[in-house]
């Protein structure tokens, strides 16, 4: 059961609503620790001053600016705590917009929203009147001592909060500076254009789509707790063991044949779908 | 027994793992009965996988269990495994496929529980141009492989009034593949269009039974003939591979007078193989696909 990462309420005109935050999405990428090859003890990070050439304790390092080259002003956490939004466990609804209105691009992360167990029938309300409006709320909230910017909407029978970027974050098409000029098409490309399109027109579904290389790094990993390294080439002395494929096949066919009785032969099947 | 075992094929070292591991559960048919069944109908399959870049479809647990497809040949390949890499402009997205040059590289992948192999319709030496035309008939319930092989033999008579000799395998499901020999100059421009184009002119033909529209809604009942397999980046299950189906069953390939006896009996059963059948088929008729990376024709103009 994923754990809630906040906790507050959703305020929209008198209406205040207890929620708790979660994840909608799961990390699922696959993470290695550092080990020393020699020995395979996990290695250990340390802070190191280059002037002295010492172990510089996490207690001794101050946050610093670079303002140019090598000139840097120190900011205090004091000072930075001081600036710190407050922490209102509040979830404000500013502004309620056609969904179509926000490109993609401004979202940043999925979370649910779980009402608590007396608030369902407030919450299903927002959830139905944004459905009927056709239009999401656009708010802020304030999480681990920062603002975000947030849409919710709704998804299924939930709530879904996105944070999303602040417009000034956003890269404008514009500032990209490799991007080359775009010669109109003729109308025959685009004819192709759109038959291509249309030969791979299908409604979206994402269950279709993998990771591949994250399943393949699995791969790797199980063959190697079941103790196969095809990393290596095999080892010389085992020269000896090598067998014909046949010879090595022949066991595990007999014992397959013994389990079924012979039915890899089946007399004939009679239907087949 | 031990395992992992190192046997020796084709003249390379391959490491065999978990033989005993069913693969099938239906039927109880074990990696070892499958990495047998790859080595037997390699000497026909072979020539259908040279110089052809590979997607395998692993199924590490067997056909009821997750599977992945894998178009990348695995990084962990023995040296020997040759593999051809598909230009693109972007460098990340350059794929360095596998391919099968003998039986070695067969069992190898094999043993990864590689229970389909899916080709590209190019050879690696030139990933622009395709080998043949592939359609791929696909009946929507309630229409079974009876109906598929009719709509095949149906597009068999539409490609001979253009001239073009085709050939006919089973899916090893419930659908009909034709391919059309070139090996000959041409660019998948070229194919795709003419497939699209025959596929409609079937269906036009045949409205209320064939369809070439991929939407799935307009299937029911009828031979969806999927046309857009020509194209460079998309892959066909190959000849003779098995299939991650209930039972071991494998896309082999028919003869014409094959589909209109199974219509005749009315027998779906007869157009579906298991492995065992098609070692025996193969060492009956050879390999009756061989014509389709021989035979060279043209598409009309």
């Amino acid at each position: 059961m994923p754990r809630a990462i906040w906790s507050g309420s959703i305020s929209f005109g008198l209406v205040n609503i207890p929620v708790k935050l979660y994840s909608a999405v799961r990390d699922r990428e696959v993470h290695f620790h550092m080990l020393h090859e020699e020995d395979g003890q996990r290695v250990k990070q340390q802070l190191v001053c280059p002037a002295e050439d010492k172990v510089v304790s996490r207690s001794d390092v101050v946050k610093g600016y670079e303002v140019s080259a090598d000139q840097y002003v120190v900011v205090t956490d004091d000072e930075l705590e001081a600036l710190e939004p407050k922490a209102t466990r509040m979830i404000e609804m500013l502004d309620f917009v056609k969904i179509s209105e926000i490109d993609p691009v401004f979202f940043q992360h999925p979370y649910y929203l779980v009402p608590d167990e007396q608030s369902g029938k407030a919450y299903g309300l927002l959830l139905t009147a944004m459905r009927d409006s056709e239009r999401i709320g656009v708010g802020k909230l304030v999480m681990r001592g920062k603002e975000y910017l947030v849409a919710i909407r709704p998804y299924d029978t939930m709530i879904v909060l996105e944070t999303m970027h602040f417009a000034e974050e956003v890269v404008s098409a514009s500032d990209i500076e490799e991007m080359p000029e775009q010669p109109e098409a003729t109308e025959r490309e685009l004819k192709l254009a759109g038959q291509i399109i249309d030969a791979l027109a299908d409604s979206f579904d994402p269950a279709r789509y993998h990771d591949d290389y994250r399943d393949a790094v699995r791969a790797l990993i199980d063959s190697k707790v079941e103790g196969r390294e095809y990393v290596m080439p095999p080892p010389v002395e085992e020269e000896g063991k090598v067998i014909d494929l046949m010879a090595a096949l022949e066991k595990s066919l007999a014992r397959a044949r013994e389990q079924k009785g012979g039915a890899s032969r089946p007399a004939k099947k009679e239907k087949a779908s | 027994m031990a395992k992992t075992v190192t046997a020796s094929v084709g003249g390379h070292h391959v490491e065999l793992s978990n033989l005993d591991k069913v693969l099938w559960p239906e039927t109880g048919f074990t990696k070892a009965q499958m990495i047998d069944y790859y080595t037997r109908v390699a000497p026909a399959m072979l020539p259908h996988l040279k110089r052809r870049p590979l997607t395998l479809k692993r199924y590490p647990d067997g056909v009821e269990a997750d599977y992945f497809y894998e178009k990348e040949c695995p990084a962990y390949h023995p040296e020997w495994v040759q593999t051809a890499t598909m230009p693109s402009r972007n460098v990340r997205q350059k794929v360095n496929f596998c391919v099968v040059d003998g039986v070695a590289t067969l069992v190898w992948l094999a043993n990864l529980a590689t229970i389909e192999f899916h080709t590209l319709l190019s050879l690696g030496t030139d990933f622009d141009r395709p080998m043949f035309v592939a359609f791929d008939l696909d009946p929507g319930e309630p229409a079974d492989v009876l109906d598929a092989a009719w709509a095949a033999e149906r597009l068999r008579d539409t490609l001979a009034d253009a001239g073009l000799e085709s050939f006919a395998k089973v899916s090893g499901s419930k659908g009909v593949h034709v391919y059309v020999p070139l090996n000959t100059a041409t660019t998948f421009d070229e194919t795709k269009a003419f497939a699209k184009a025959t596929a409609q002119q079937l269906e036009s033909h045949y409205p209320g039974r064939i369809v070439s529209n991929m939407r799935k809604d307009l299937r029911g009942g009828k031979i969806f003939v999927d046309w857009s397999q020509n194209d460079p980046h998309k892959t066909t299950v190959c000849a003779y591979s098995l299939r991650a189906k209930a039972r071991p069953t494998v896309s082999a390939p028919v003869e014409w007078e094959e589909l209109a006896a199974a219509r005749k009996r009315r027998q779906p059963g007869d157009l579906v193989f298991e492995a065992w059948e098609v070692l025996q088929r193969v060492e009956d008729k050879g390999d009756i696909f061989a014509p389709v990376l021989k035979l060279k024709q043209r598409l009309p103009k």
